[in-house]
């Protein structure tokens, strides 16, 4: 019990610590205590709706949702949001704590915080939602704390026992593109359900069918059935979590005594010097080198171009479904201007990425000039990338919805975008600057703290576009096709002025800047 | 000779925690100049706002008579700079990150793939020039920092603790390079901790201790005759004979007392 209060009291004592002093961050956790709230207090209550529905379904429901928490709370610590990045047992291991109590501390810790609580509300909404009587609330309460707990033990046996693969550079730099691979899957459900499958009552049953014996899929039908089944269902889960726990406990205590595996070092191609044949020689230059040798390396620009063209693509799949006659002949405009959209939001924060590094470009630009040069070579940069895929979008929507006279318009919107896209970066970028966390969550907005930040950054960058963006769309509405041909000097205007304004707030707050982008992480 | 650096009282704040408290910090030219202090004095904070990277509160920093605010582009060309910790491009290579830093400066292409060529060289990084930096050590990304700092031949260079976790052979690396550097009548100053390396390196010293500096001249002066070792104790007043009462514990053991 005592280890429990300690350990309790040292997670209270580092997120408390980690907002001393410091406005933005506090500004960022309160936000983040709001959507939390907020979030816990939606959930219950749609969770406690399933009261109004048919048995059957609710019952389905609750497992579905029981899986999604449990799933989640495995994938999602390792991708983003640095839900327990407080607590690395590394640090833990000099003190003499015998791996069980170690575990129990562990545990406390991860449950004490924000998310955790939330997800016990919502967890407890299905007590409401399909309990039955004092009986079934007397197996309800112990299926809820059950299902709770084999979230979170489950969720620490994935991490520890990921650890050494996520140490050494190469296999953060995996699991972050790999995580793409899971919003591809987290959106099948989703096409299936377009794609004819009509029924989804026997959809979401056979679903709920699959899941039946996993832990989630016991806690539910404890939940739901009561009696002595549902007693039995509880006895099975408590084993299941225990050998979980059991199972954490000797990852934890074998990565404790594994050293970094080392990283193989390999050399880079020396750069084909394609971009020195193109430009003059000089910073613009230097800048679009650096940029596309980031772009190509750097998981969090994989990771952000990726999952703008996969969400794009999905987009385009569900949009132009020939099934449902192909869409519009507007759709190949609509795509390829989303597309560029997705690419362009990434520049919102600019020196994010760049980070603690940023003070190499910072000793060096000594007029607002050499920074405008420096959001250039990167707008550059992005362009030489984004250019073709926008044009590529074009012609394949063009061609699948059947509209190929509209290839050519939404070749140039989705440039004209892009440009947009651009220039409001420029101003975001400086503006409203924070840390993009250089680990295996290529995901995460922000540094600690820095949330709330992030979150403001991307609202300011949305609406400066939406307000950019207004003239071409009310053209497009009144069916004026031409403006599409402006668009493209009409972003590149956006982008000359956003840039020029750009690096004249920059450059005046450089230090700010600077500092602001190299939070720890 | 104008000083290569001259301070005018630098102030910097952090909430109501006062890091650095009216530096007047002077580096004449061509010095191979020490800043030492113990952690906390200030140092860091003192280069940051010479360099331009930190905004002071109060007071104004000279770089070869040019007023680092005031007049940023003189003053940007003239400096090297390698902050504390190793904060490099990480995704580029060493000889990519050579590139990078010397055309951003305008040098031509020609010219910085020589140097960078010749840098690399002399820092024994030829091998790894092409690896990336993230995958580098910390006496290497000290090296390639330090080569990054002089591409532009600087006429002064700042260099944050360049010695901490960096082995004795890489070391004595840096110290060859550094005093071909000064040699030639530029400066450099830089901060340490480790006094014995200050004073076989350094003919000019300026202690910081809580914000402030308590010491500054020709090594000779300051040391006075002592080891720079005990000047600094006595200085920044870390003499520890009156704290020892508190300890008795320590070193006993249960044994003892049977």
């Amino acid at each position: 019990m005592s280890t429990v209060l300690l350990f309790a009291r040292l997670k209270v004592r580092l997120l408390a610590g980690n907002l001393r002093g410091d406005a933005q961050r506090k500004l960022g956790f309160v936000l983040t205590l709001v959507i939390a709230a907020g979030l816990a207090a939606l959930g219950f209550l749609l969770m406690s709706l399933l009261r109004l529905a048919p048995g059957d379904i609710a019952a389905s429901l609750v497992t579905l949702a029981f899986a999604s928490f449990f799933f989640g709370w495995m994938i999602v610590p390792l991708l983003a949001f640095g839900l327990d990045d407080t607590l690395d047992p590394a640090k833990l291991s000099l003190f003499p704590l015998r791996t069980g109590r170690l575990a129990v501390g562990m545990f406390t810790a991860s449950v004490t915080g924000v998310w955790p609580l939330a997800t016990l509300v919502v967890t407890g909404g299905a007590l409401v939602a399909v309990a039955s009587g004092p009986g079934g609330v007397l197996i309800g309460v112990p299926a809820v704390l059950l299902q709770f707990a084999s979230c979170v033990v489950a969720s620490r046996l994935v991490t520890t026992s990921l650890s050494g693969a996520l140490r050494t550079r190469r296999g953060r730099d995996l699991l972050a593109v790999s995580a793409l691979a899971l919003v591809l899957l987290a959106q099948l459900p989703n096409l299936l359900m377009n794609r004819g499958f009509s029924d989804p009552t026997a959809l979401l049953h056979q679903m709920a069918a699959v899941l039946r014996w996993t832990p989630p899929g016991l806690a539910a039908h404890a939940l739901a059935d009561g009696g002595l089944t549902g007693l039995a269902e509880l006895a099975l889960l408590a084993l299941l979590v225990v050998v979980l726990g059991w199972l954490w406990v000797k990852a934890l205590s074998r990565a404790l005594v594994t050293p970094d595996s080392s990283t193989q070092a390999a050399s880079v191609r020396r750069g084909s010097g394609l971009v020195g044949r193109f430009l003059p020689d000089g910073p613009l230059a230097a800048v679009v080198t650096k940029e596309l040798a980031y772009i190509r390396r750097d998981p969090r620009f994989r990771v952000g171009w990726a999952s703008a063209i996969v969400v794009t693509l999905i987009l385009s799949f569900t949009v132009s479904d020939p099934g449902r006659g192909g869409g519009g002949q507007w759709t190949p405009i609509v795509i390829s201007c989303v597309g560029a959209l997705m690419i362009a939001l990434q520049s919102g924060n600019a020196f994010g990425i760049d980070g603690r590094s940023l003070w190499m470009n910072a000793v060096a630009f000594g007029s607002e000039r050499d920074l405008s040069t420096d959001l250039a070579g990167r707008h550059l940069a992005g362009t030489l990338v984004a250019a073709p895929l926008i044009t590529v979008l074009a012609v394949t929507t063009g061609l699948l919805t059947g509209h190929p006279t509209m290839i050519l318009p939404a070749m140039t919107a989705g440039w004209g975008v892009l440009g947009i896209g651009f220039g409001v970066g420029s101003v975001t970028s400086v503006i409203l600057p924070y840390t993009v966390p250089d680990r295996m969550n290529a995901f995460t907005g922000a540094a600690p703290g820095q949330g709330g930040l992030a979150f403001l950054s991307a609202l300011g960058a949305s609406a400066g576009m939406a307000l950019l963006l207004a003239p071409l769309v009310a053209g497009l509405l009144l069916g004026l096709v031409w403006v599409c041909a402006v668009a493209p000097f009409y972003g590149l205007l956006a982008e000359v002025l956003g840039r020029r304004l750009g690096a004249k707030l920059g450059f005046a707050r450089m230090p700010d800047l600077l500092a602001a982008v190299s939070k720890p992480t | 000779m104008t000083d290569a650096v001259r301070t005018h009282g630098l102030v910097k704040r952090y909430g109501s925690q006062v890091a650095v408290a009216g530096v007047d910090l002077v580096v004449p030219a061509g010095s191979f100049a020490g800043l030492v202090g113990p952690n906390g004095a200030g140092k860091t904070t003192t280069l940051s706002m010479i360099t331009a990277l930190l905004r002071p509160d109060g007071g104004h920093a000279e770089v070869d008579g040019f007023h680092v605010w005031r007049d940023p582009v003189a003053v940007k060309a003239r400096i090297g700079v390698l902050p504390e910790g190793l904060r490099l491009f990480e995704r580029l290579s060493g000889r990519e990150l050579l590139l990078y830093n010397g055309m951003l400066r305008g040098i031509p292409k020609a010219d910085v793939e020589q140097r960078a060529g010749e840098l690399l060289d002399v820092m024994d990084l030829t091998g790894a020039a092409d690896k990336l930096v993230v995958d580098y050590s910390t006496g290497m990304r000290k090296k390639i920092g330090l080569a990054a700092a002089l591409l532009h031949n600087p006429s002064v260079l700042f260099l944050d603790e360049p010695f901490e976790g960096v082995d004795p052979v890489s070391a004595n690396t840096l110290t060859e390079v550094l005093r071909r550097f000064t040699a030639s009548g530029s400066t450099v100053i830089f901060s340490s901790h480790v006094m014995d390396l200050v004073e076989r390196l350094c003919d000019w010293v300026s202690v910081m201790s809580a914000g402030h500096i308590v010491a500054q001249g020709p090594l000779a002066e300051v040391r006075g005759g002592r080891s720079l070792n005990q000047a600094f104790l006595d200085l920044v007043g870390g003499t520890p004979h009156d704290r020892e009462a508190g300890l008795s514990w320590l070193g006993a053991r249960p044994e003892d007392a049977r």
